[in-house]
């Protein structure tokens, strides 16, 4: 959790990517591939434990077809992704946005022992 | 004993010290502990960004059922989940997470809670029993001063989502917790498609305003049993369901055919819902593998983290996340 994590403004989809903008004004793009393999649900987190799984799960998100998904708010507090191919369970928090949008390690660098960071 | 408990001061003395009786030292004490607790269930508060209660009319609908659910079904999706079980009739939610037998576990005086199937961190009032057989029957202060330390004295940590296991009925504990931790979302109503249990979770729509807990939703449990086999295909099949009725359904190009059964009366949770205004969030099957996971440990979401009964769980949650929205004053701009 950071504490400095500013209020995200805007969440534009293009083709490939999202520019996100937040409230001081700083501008980021995340990867639709970027942002899959992410995904934080119960079956995707343990796969990036392992880096052998973890490249595996890239390769498959590389290869789904490229697409824009819907995009829900979940309370006030995450973001949901739903593609029509490929995995929609994960909640993404804004943190672990922010952290992807940093080009930092969103799981922190921690394995997943089932269910949790 | 001469001295009155009543005052100390010495009654020659105009600069008495302020030497407490030993009652009052103990008052002062009870009061401190009372202050520091009320402190911490703030500062707990803040660490668990939703409060969600699960409250039934009726005893077995299927509570603890919906409440571990709910709570896995949000840690699939990734969250940090805690669940409080604090139905001292019938504490079953550790058997369910797979935690059968643990005791309470305390460090420096804190509530340690125990981390079940995907990591969701459990307390329950049968940390506290000896034997699980044996019910407990806690006079009313007792049982709710053990509800204040359990919320008081358990170390969360940062939660996405805390659920809040009651036993049936509309008793004390729902009050003690509202008035104990601030900032609850609101409470899930479970119900049966049966009358008794319809007019049950009425009582209990309405034991919410006296709450002042608002009601995020219906959920209906049991609410049908899907059977699927295999006959030839697009050969008729009839099906003998309940209360004589005939169910007629056809098998497909591969000769697999499914229908469900309304075991109870079909759609009363929706009813009961629209009839007082409040969402409905979804139902959820009959499904055998519910009492075989109660049994064994090994929760229906688990064992298979797919089948239909982890879907309806996931429509229910998306349903209760949609109700959780507030400060929509965040003003993001999805493009
Ligand atoms: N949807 C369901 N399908 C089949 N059995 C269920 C279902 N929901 C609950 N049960 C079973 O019903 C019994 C009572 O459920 P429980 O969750 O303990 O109820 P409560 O907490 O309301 O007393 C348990 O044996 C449980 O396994
Ligand atoms: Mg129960």
């Amino acid at each position: 959790m950071t504490d400095e994590l500013p209020n995200m403004k805007r969440f534009e989809r293009r083709e490939l990517d999202v520019v996100v903008t937040y409230e001081d004004g700083s501008e980021f793009q995340i990867t639709y591939d970027d942002l899959r393999h992410a995904c934080p649900c119960a079956k995707c987190s343990p796969l990036r434990n392992v880096d052998e799984a973890s490249k595996n799960l890239r390769r498959q998100v590389e290869a789904l077809p490229k697409e824009k998904p819907k995009v829900r708010t979940v309370g006030n507090y995450a973001l949901g992704f739903e593609w029509t191919q490929g995995c929609s369970s994960g909640i993404y928090r804004f943190e672990r946005i922010w952290d992807l949008a940093n080009r930092r390690d969103p799981d922190n660098g921690k394995p997943y022992v089932h269910g949790a960071w | 004993m001469s001295d009155s408990p009543v005052s100390t001061h010495d009654p020659k003395g105009d600069v008495a010290p302020a030497e407490a009786s030993p009652q009052e030292q103990k008052k002062m004490e009870q009061a401190y502990a009372q202050m520091k607790r009320k402190m911490s269930m703030e500062e707990i508060s803040k660490k668990i960004k939703h409060k969600v209660m699960v409250l039934s009319g009726k005893g077995g609908v299927g509570k603890s059922t919906v409440s571990t659910g709910l709570a896995l079904s949000l840690a699939q999706q990734g969250l940090s989940v805690g669940i409080l079980d604090i139905d001292i009739t019938g504490p079953n939610v550790p058997k369910m997470m797979g935690l059968d037998g643990r005791r309470l576990h305390v460090e420096s005086g804190r509530i340690h809670p125990a981390q079940g199937h995907l990591g969701v961190k459990v307390i329950s009032m049968a940390f506290l029993l000896d034997n699980e057989d044996t019910p407990v029957v806690w006079r009313g202060p007792i049982k709710l001063g053990a509800i204040q330390q359990f919320i008081g004295d358990v170390e969360w940590g940062n939660l996405d989502y805390l659920i809040i296991d009651f036993p049936p009925g509309t008793s004390d504990e729902p009050l003690t917790v509202a008035q104990s931790l601030p900032d609850i979302d609101g409470m899930v109503i479970v119900t049966t498609p049966q009358e008794v249990a319809l007019l049950d979770s009425r009582k209990s729509i309405t034991f919410s305003e006296s709450l002042k807990v608002p009601v995020l939703g219906v959920v209906e449990n049991m609410s049908g049993y899907t059977i699927s086999g295999k006959a030839k295909p697009g050969s008729e099949i009839e099906i003998a369901a309940p209360a004589g009725k005939t169910l007629k359904t056809t098998a497909d190009d591969s000769g697999a055919f499914s229908v469900t059964l309304d075991i109870f009366k079909e759609g009363g949770g929706k009813l009961t819902a629209e009839e007082f205004g409040v969402p409905f969030l979804g139902a959820l099957p009959f499904d055998p593998g519910f009492v075989r996971g109660g049994d064994d440990g090994v929760h229906r979401i688990v064992s298979e983290p797919e089948g239909p009964s982890a879907i309806a769980f996931a429509a229910v949650v998306s349903a209760l996340q949609e109700q959780i929205v507030e400060d929509s004053g965040s003003g993001l701009e999805i493009i």
